[in-house]
């Protein structure tokens, strides 16, 4: 009976024990309320980024066509190469065998990951464009040795005239860190923007919306399902004003020599020819080139890179007379009839000037003196005139400030006057600097585009409009000039004698067709001694204008004509000019001669 | 209780009688909550070996099978005849652990599993049974009011024979399981306090001493890995957030069978075994957990029932020992998957998948069942 005595001691304890083990219960059940319960949402958040993979989905970009419609970028499909740094073994090794494999340099591909390096480890980030199908086929196989490639099917731009819209259309290149720092636009590292042109301009457009492919992944990461799907919306396609076979012309005649031309409707600023020269090929671009091909383009003679419509200056030389005529007339301080005698040269401000001339023109007035482009006579004008005045008229011609133009990337140019002589180049004016300002000459600097736009407030009565290469865009109503219609009719009348009347025009006049325009020289080198242009060096020889516009009374199209370094303009831009109303005349109708 | 032993006293059979009369009276809670868990179990083992290349959940239904007829056995032998028979039960346990350490199967970088045949048999579970049969044996006969040193450490030693073998395979979480049996049963049998708080201040000066003295820098950065598997991303620190997020993403009502992600996706490890209570929680949230919890109190509310009307020493502390071992393991493990202790290969009983697992559980169901049975046959 003593065991049982000890039982019931044994029992005394057990309560004890129940107790302890059902709180440890309860307190193990309170931190499931509190995991799951109170804190649930939060974990209900780990399990979905667990399982949930956002693969981006590309948008195709925006295609360019010209205003009859004709293709001129053109998206080409073309195999990635993508890795998987996550489900690599070893990087470098996965690295090697790329580069073999595409016969690509490591560093080219090394230096292609470091870019990327911020990327999530287990992001797919592009390692090599267009590649063969051949290569494409060599991953395939090595898939189970590397599964860390992936290949994915992308696509290229292809600009289907190449050199010829280089400077128009620009480039696409891979987004830059600045870019990515910035936060403009939703680009991410690897992506293509517009660099330059078009592309850049309109980047926005044109790029479309990213979309995104939601997949449900296991621990390994592999696909099991798709989850949603948010379709990337493609760019807009975007219809230029550009005329390609206009544009075409020009781009051949400014072949190997240096210069630019711009033509542009004078009604509305639609830009139908948009050329500079030297050129280069965008489709480099399109795959990534390389830093020897950058290096070669960048240290090219004459910088091909540049778009010399809008992103180069020059003295407009004769062409500019244009301005001073009017502003002669509206001032008074010539009238039409009042005559100068030209004897190839003046003395002014004891200063010697030149009339290009040497022979001298003789007794000449306002239509003559811009017929023949008689220098001796604008300098009087000049001198009547002054510095501000000359400046004044030439601000309402639209110099001396940007464009306007929906491509953006313009220069403003130069219209000189006291101010900004004190002002910005911190010395007094001379006199006989307005002299040469008078004929083009001096500080005064301009683009061949604002050329053209002054030539379309002559041709369409006193408009100064906005250029624009986009045809989808309204266009910005012309700014009234307040010019004098009368002065800009006797120019008009003036310009056409250039043409029509064996003036220095004479190489532009498209039988059949009444076309207006002036010739322009621009002084690279003061000469001391004559020498025909021929026989300077290249890099001295004077820049050729030639300014136009036409058909007759109601004009449709402006062109502007630069050859660097092309000698006198009616030898070397004026052709061209011609060459570009033919083409333009072809497919419309003839107007009948006045 | 006088009618009772009026009908005995009457029928021509009395024993049969006594012993119908007996199964009516016996805590059956035990093995519906037991069996209810089963169930539960194998629903969740199917789920969560969805995504393997077997399902397990005819496995596991076989071995449940044999487990029942392992229980019914238990239940019909006399645990007075098993407590006689203690000491040749725990020494063939302990040469089972012997025979283990080179025979056995090696899996998971221990040997802990015997191949007789077809079957696979881990002699730890059976070790832990017969070693709590042994010390019942032992502490019954100890006629005190509280045990004194010489008991103490003759008990201490009795169940450090087949943890140190455990320990060498080697399975420390394994090992450590014995520990609570022990201390429970020692505790029912009366310690006073000075030993109790002497045992705690020899474990800390021990622990202290090891980690200063003994163990290496490698030894120590596994201890402290064991404690903050935080510093360990991709191992335990791995487990314990994939499990956490697993717990945490059943909210209250839970993804839905076969719709958790953490296990169907792959993310959670040992899903079937070690973790397959966050498979649960996952899926059923925590009201699953809630009805899981509550099975589990009411198996142990019914085992301390037994426990409380045993008729001998022997059966209370056979009984209290073999709760002590079942319980650990359903605490240690459900907290271990909400992150509340370190993570070490502790199954959850009735529920995790697993073959001499199961059969041991069901094993001291039957005999604590057992206890209660006879407690009007032993007098």
């Amino acid at each position: 009976m003593e065991v049982r005595e000890h039982r019931e001691e044994l029992l005394k304890r057990i309560p004890a024990l129940r107790i302890s083990f059902l709180t440890l219960l309860v307190a193990i059940g309170a931190a499931y309320w509190f995991v799951q319960v109170i804190r649930g949402e939060y974990y209900r958040e780990l399990a979905e980024n667990n399982r949930l993979r956002r693969i981006p989905v590309q948008p195709i970009r925006g295609l360019i066509f010209d205003r009859e419609g004709r293709l001129l970028v053109d998206n080409v499909p073309s195999y990635n190469l993508r890795i998987d740094r996550s489900r690599s073994a070893d990087v470098d090794r996965s690295l090697r065998f790329a580069a073999e494999t595409l016969e690509r340099p490591l560093e080219e591909l090394a230096a292609q990951l470091d870019r990327q390096a911020s990327a999530p480890v287990f992001t797919p980030v592009l390692l090599a464009e267009s590649l063969s199908l051949s290569q494409v086929a060599r991953f395939s196989t090595a898939a189970l040795e590397h599964p860390e490639f992936e290949i994915d099917v992308g696509h290229l731009r292809l600009y289907r005239h190449g050199p010829m819209t280089a400077h128009l259309l620009g480039y696409l290149g891979e987004v830059t860190e600045q870019d990515l720092r910035e936060g403009k636009g939703d680009y991410r590292p690897g992506d293509l923007r517009g660099k330059r042109g078009i592309e850049r301009a309109f980047d926005g457009e044109l790029q479309g919306e990213r979309g995104q492919r939601q997949v449900i992944v296991d621990s390994r990461g592999r696909v099991r399902d798709d989850f949603a799907t948010h379709p990337a919306r493609p760019g807009r396609n975007l219809r230029l004003e550009l005329d390609l076979e206009l544009q075409q012309v020009a781009a051949r005649y400014l072949g190997e020599r240096v210069g630019a031309a711009v033509a542009l409707d004078p009604r509305d600023g639609a830009v139908l020819v948009m050329a500079s020269s030297p050129t280069y090929n965008p489709n480099l671009f399109a795959r990534r080139l390389d830093r020897s091909e950058w290096q070669r383009l960048v240290e090219a003679p004459h910088d091909p890179l540049q778009n010399r419509v809008i992103q180069n200056t020059f003295a407009p030389g004769s062409v500019y007379k244009v301005v001073v005529a009017v502003a002669g007339l509206m001032d008074r301080a010539v009238s039409p009839s009042e005559t100068v005698y030209c004897g190839g040269a003046t003395r002014i401000y004891n200063r010697r000037f030149r009339c290009w001339y040497r022979a001298g023109h003789g007794r000449v007035n306002l239509r003559e003196a811009i017929k023949r482009s008689c220098d001796v006579y604008f300098y009087y004008l000049g001198q009547k005139l002054g510095i501000t005045r000359i400046a004044h008229y030439s601000r309402l011609f639209g110099l001396g400030r940007e464009t306007g133009l929906d491509l953006g990337g313009e220069r403003a140019g130069l219209v000189p006057d006291l101010e900004w002589s004190l002002g910005v180049r911190g010395s007094t004016w001379y006199p006989g600097e307005t002299i040469s300002v008078a004929i083009g000459q001096g500080p005064l600097l301009v683009t061949p585009l604002q050329v053209a736009t002054m030539m379309a407030v002559v041709a369409n009565g006193g408009h100064l409009v906005t250029p624009r290469v986009l045809a989808s865009s309204p266009p910005a109503p012309p700014r009234e000039t307040g010019l004098d219609p009368e002065a800009l009719a006797f120019v008009d009348e003036a310009l056409w004698a250039v043409v029509n009347e064996a003036g220095t025009g004479a190489a532009a006049k498209v039988p059949g067709f009444d076309i207006a325009g002036k010739t322009g020289t621009a002084q690279v080198f003061e000469q001391k001694t004559w020498l025909d242009n021929e026989d300077l060096p290249f890099e001295k020889r004077d820049h050729a204008w030639f300014a136009a516009y036409g058909p007759g009374d109601d004009p449709t199209l402006v062109v502007v004509v630069l050859v660097q370094h092309g000698g006198e303009g009616s030898r070397q831009a004026a052709p061209l000019a011609r060459m570009i109303y033919e083409k333009y005349f072809d497919d419309r109708q003839p107007v009948a001669p006045s | 209780m006088r009618s009772t032993s009026t009908i005995a006293s009457l029928s021509p059979l009395p024993d049969e009688r006594l012993a119908f009369r007996s199964l009516a009276n016996v805590r059956w809670g035990l093995l519906v909550a037991a069996l209810l868990l089963s169930l539960i179990g194998l629903a969740t083992v199917h789920s969560a070996s969805l995504e393997l290349q077997v399902d397990y959940l005819p496995r596991q239904s076989v071995r449940l099978a044999i487990a029942l007829v392992a229980c019914a056995i238990a239940l019909s032998v006399d645990y007075q005849l098993l407590t006689k028979f203690a000491l040749p039960i725990y020494l063939t346990s302990l040469v089972l652990l012997v025979v283990v350490l080179f025979a056995g199967r090696q899996a998971g970088g221990a040997r802990s599993w015997l191949e007789i045949g077809a079957a696979q048999l881990q002699p730890s579970d059976f070790a832990k049974l017969a070693t709590t049969l042994m010390l019942a044996r032992y502490l019954a006969n100890v006629n005190r009011r509280y045990l004194g040193v010489r008991q103490i450490l003759a008990a201490g030693g009795l169940t450090a024979a087949p943890m140190v073998l455990v320990a060498l395979e080697p399975d420390l979480g394994g090992a450590a399981m014995f520990v609570p049996i022990l201390g429970v049963m020692l505790l029912v049998c009366g310690v006073r306090w000075r030993f109790v708080l002497g045992a705690a201040i020899a474990v800390l000066l021990v622990g202290t001493g090891l980690w200063f003295f003994v163990m290496m820098d490698y030894q120590r950065q596994r201890v402290q890995t064991y404690f903050s598997p935080e510093s360990e991303p991709l191992g335990a620190g791995y487990q314990l957030r994939q499990s956490k997020i697993a717990v945490g993403s059943g909210q209250l009502d839970g993804r839905g069978y076969l719709q958790g992600t953490q296990s169907q996706l792959r993310f959670l490890p040992a899903r079937h075994t070690d973790f397959i209570f966050a498979v649960l929680a996952e899926e059923w949230g925590f009201l699953g957990v809630a009805t899981v919890l509550v099975l589990y109190a009411a198996f142990f509310l019914n085992g301390i029932k037994v426990a409380m009307r045993g008729r001998d020493r022997a059966g209370i502390l056979l009984v209290m020992g073999l709760m002590a071992g079942i319980g650990f393991h359903v605490l240690y493990n459900t907290a271990m998957v909400v992150g509340l202790v370190p993570i070490t290969g502790i199954p959850l009983p009735f529920l995790s998948y697993g073959g001499s697992f199961t059969v041991a559980n069901f094993v001291a169901t039957g005999m604590i069942l057992g206890v209660d049975f006879r407690r009007y046959v032993n007098r």
